[in-house]
């Protein structure tokens, strides 16, 4: 398939000239190449070659996947994968911070204009304290991270992520990078019949792709974003603005929610799990337990956990963890989430995992730019492939409900 | 012209890079490659646009483009051109075979070196 997915314009979206799209057009294409010309050849590699010398070095067979990273590191084909992935993920950023650089000031003009057109309110955290799980590497190598350093945590960060995980993403989560989000208030449309949030809470929401569709879908809901960085939630108090939203931002740690006991009726991550570390994990869940009212439910679309896989997929997908600064996306598929779940308080008849179905047909129903029916086809009718940006079919979802 | 009082965005990433190839300066080598293929197909984009931008004004340079025949000058001075980007291009390997016709070795360099320290 060409993917050829374009990201919606708004007010606070950084602006690229002719070269400059290039050369994010370009990773876009490079990381769809790596993806489905390269990734591919790494299960025969592995079998033809990479584990006979392993069974050879150590006279027993891979048993793991960290015998099987054993195996593969030393062979030139995967480090060549591992080395153009890790360079288009470099580059991505670069290309980005190319136009941001480029407008300067402009940018955040922009986004203070777009800013004030947003009703809800935007809270930043006096004397915040990032946590180390954040702080201590530029998690998905971002420069300059989420939550920014001292004198360089403007809402440029915000910008910086909202333009480069849509070429992260090449697209695949929409023309607004919003298809987790959608896809998980379509599944509560379509499983918990009835249910009517009336304040919804989502935890670590970087600049609200997932948080808008809440609003958008629930409108007359109050909508919270909270997440740890301060760029991230300036630009989504922005952007939500842009986009014509009442949505309410905050600079708040998931572990500790500055709103009083039972306030929710919905709470909600994405993504936002395996950011966090292995005390903050079941802090999180607690808190979600507290802030949600009797009868509210929790959902976290995340990772899968690594029992559900077989070792050679558990590799590749580990390959995050140690070449995109992602230190806990291994240790957190370890994990019994539903014990987590069960140790918070949620009952546990209460606790399951569910697929909540990709949205990106709506895109291209919706004939957003560059999103053709074909290639969205084929991004939501696939084989779950490790290493491949998204399972296919769905995303992997947590969900518990407090006591009534 | 404005005038930035902003401090440019940073451009590392906090976080010790992986190497990927135990060959020394290998890694560097395939992200200069990747950097040139990004700037391979920034131009190629750029000839695109050229095509349409004219295109949007009345005039089909694409179809005047196909329709050019080459004579003779042009193509020996394209063909002078791919010769001389491709002599560039394998400099080194030129420069190798250079030291083998003259029979240089490092042994003889290190040996000049010495020779000229005294002489």
């Amino acid at each position: 398939m060409l993917n050829t997915f374009q990201q919606a314009n708004h007010a606070a979206l950084p602006e690229a000239d002719a070269a400059e799209l290039s050369r994010q057009e370009f990773v876009k294409s490079l990381k769809h190449y790596v993806q489905q010309g390269i990734l591919p050849g790494l299960g025969p590699i592995y079998r033809t070659r990479a584990a006979e010398r392993f069974q050879k070095e150590t006279g027993r067979a891979p048993a793991d996947r960290h015998d099987i990273r054993k195996a593969m590191v030393p062979d030139a084909y995967f480090q060549h994968y591992a080395s153009v992935n890790r360079i288009s993920q470099e580059l991505l950023w670069d290309s980005v911070i190319d136009s941001i650089d480029r407008e300067g000031e402009g940018l955040i003009a922009r986004a203070e204009q777009a800013a004030a057109s947003n009703k809800g309110e935007l809270r930043i955290g006096e004397g915040f304290e990032v946590p180390r799980y954040v702080s201590a590497l530029d998690i998905h190598c971002m420069p300059g991270g989420y939550a920014g350093r001292p004198g360089q945590d403007d809402l440029r960060l915000g910008a910086l992520y909202d333009r480069g995980v849509f070429l992260y993403a090449m697209g695949y989560t929409g023309p607004d990078n919003d298809d987790m989000g959608r896809s998980v208030c379509l599944y509560i449309k379509a499983k918990l019949e009835g249910f009517q949030p009336r304040r919804i809470l989502d935890l670590g929401c970087t600049v609200g792709h997932s948080t808008l569709p809440y609003k958008e879908l629930f409108p007359d809901a109050e909508v919270w974003g909270v997440d740890v960085g301060g760029p991230q939630v300036r630009y989504g108090h922005a952007r939500a603005g842009a986009m014509g939203l009442d949505v309410n931002f905050a600079q708040m740690n998931a572990e500790k929610v500055d709103f009083p006991d039972g306030h929710f009726d919905l709470v909600v991550s994405h993504i936002l799990l395996h950011e966090t570390s292995g005390k903050a994990m079941p802090q999180i869940f607690r808190e979600c337990h507290r802030l949600l009212a009797p009868g509210g439910y929790m959902i976290h679309a995340d990772l899968p956990p690594f029992d559900l896989m077989d070792p050679f997929t558990q590799f590749i997908l580990d390959n995050e963890t140690y070449y995109n600064n992602e230190p806990f996306w291994g240790a957190m598929r370890e994990l019994d989430q539903v014990k987590l779940a069960k140790d918070a308080g949620f009952p546990a008849d209460s606790i399951r995992f569910d697929t909540a179905p990709m949205a990106v047909m709506m895109f291209a129903q919706a004939e957003a730019a560059g999103y053709s029916l074909d290639a969205a086809d084929a991004v939501a009718v696939r084989e779950f492939t490790a290493g491949e940006f998204a399972p296919g079919g769905g995303w992997e979802v947590l969900i518990a409900q407090k006591q009534a | 012209m404005t005038t930035q009082t902003i401090p440019p965005m940073l451009r590392s990433a906090k976080g010790k890079r992986p190497s990927f190839y135990e060959t020394k300066g290998l890694d560097q080598m395939m992200s200069m490659i990747m950097v040139l293929a990004g700037e391979v197909s920034v131009l190629a984009d750029q000839i695109d646009l050229m095509q349409r931008a004219a295109a949007d004004k009345g005039l089909d340079l694409a179809g005047a483009m196909q329709a050019v025949t080459l004579d003779q000058p042009a193509l020996e001075e394209r063909e002078a051109r791919r010769q001389a980007m491709l002599d560039r291009l394998f400099y080194l390997m030129r420069k190798e075979a250079a030291e083998a016709s003259a029979e240089e070795t490092s042994e003889g360099y290190s040996r000049t070196i010495e020779e000229i320290a005294i002489g």
